[in-house]
């Protein structure tokens, strides 16, 4: 369905654009037997919580190189990971929130009643 | 760490454990983050409460391996994957609303990116826009534009760790519908974060 439709235009980050006939040709083919980007977005997302199989890896690998956006997608997945991961141990910059004194005095009180 | 079904029922030994001191120097912390996944005050509350009991009764556990806040951090992580597990059995979490197309602008019709649309190079690294409190501040900000169970969802996994298998069965969805939530989420965090902070001209700082 991809018809002429060109998914390498000049100018774009790829490792194969169609500089010649040659890379026309695999970027046509590469762009043909892998999935399309929407669907590889959704193939990474899943790729975060389960492992793929190699061919699928492998297409992927393939695809990679006519679409850097599609790579780039797949490592700031990663990076959101770790983003997310660490949000935690950063809340205090991003939250005034606090517990009143008298949370804390309650608290503190049921804590002595249970470790006499 | 990750999720210890029982919260170590051992005896009490509460060599050095100094309950009073946890609540001042880290009541406020753990009473952030549970505010951030909860959003009511007198649940959040709860949590940290319950977070402090669970840390008397297993403070012969630690070993100063991690800090002493990491350690409270893990307990309450446990405590509010629980308290997903209890909303679960009440509430319906499946949410396949949100982002139903996809930001469909991003693609053209034939499944590719759109050239003029598609992810920029994110500069600098994250590590090292994670040191600046304004980034967090713009990560919040997104987290919140995300329809709640969306962001739920995606915290569960991402924050508390929990593996997907365990987010079905605590919020009874299936896990297609995890999947496609899980993915709509990463995209609009993406997407916001890029719009937000990276695609800023980083010398003015966050707008």
């Amino acid at each position: 369905m991809s018809g002429e439709y060109n998914p390498s235009p000049e100018g774009n980050p790829s490792f194969l654009a169609r500089r010649n006939r040659f890379q026309t040709a695999l970027v046509k083919f590469v762009g043909r037997y892998t999935p399309k980007c929407r669907e590889v977005v959704r193939i990474l997302s899943r790729s975060m919580d389960s492992k793929l199989s190699l061919t699928m890896r492998a297409k992927l690998r393939l695809h990679y190189l006519i679409c850097a956006w599609c790579q780039r997608y797949a490592k700031q997945l990663h990076v959101l990971r770790k983003i997310a991961s660490s949000a935690p141990d950063h809340v205090d910059e991003f939250s005034q929130d606090a517990l009143s004194s008298t949370a804390k005095e309650r608290m503190k009180e049921a804590l002595r009643r249970k470790s006499p | 760490m990750r999720f210890p079904k029982s919260e170590g029922a051992k005896p009490a030994v509460t060599t050095g454990a100094d309950p009073e001191r946890w609540v001042e120097e880290h009541g406020d912390c753990l009473y952030r983050y549970a505010l951030l996944r909860v959003r009511r005050p007198e649940i959040a509350e709860d949590l940290v409460q319950e977070t402090f009991f669970v840390a008397v009764r297993t403070s012969g556990n630690f070993r100063g391996k991690s800090s002493e806040r990491s350690w409270l951090c893990g307990i309450l992580k446990n405590k509010i994957c629980d308290y997903f597990r209890k909303l679960g059995r009440e509430t319906c979490f499946t949410d396949l609303e949100f982002l139903a197309d996809e930001l469909s602008h991003k693609f053209v019709p034939q499944g590719f990116w759109n050239h003029e649309a598609g992810p920029l190079e994110w500069k600098p690294e994250a590590e090292v826009v994670m040191h600046r409190t304004e980034f967090w501040e713009t990560f919040r900000d997104c987290l919140t534009k995300l329809p709640q169970r969306i962001a739920d969802v995606f915290m569960l996994r991402e924050m508390e760790e929990m593996e997907t298998s365990q987010i079905c069965e605590a919020l009874n969805i299936s896990p297609n519908n995890l999947w496609v939530m899980l993915h709509r989420a990463r995209m609009a965090l993406r997407e916001c974060l890029e719009i937000n902070w990276f695609k800023k001209p980083q010398q003015e700082g966050h707008l």
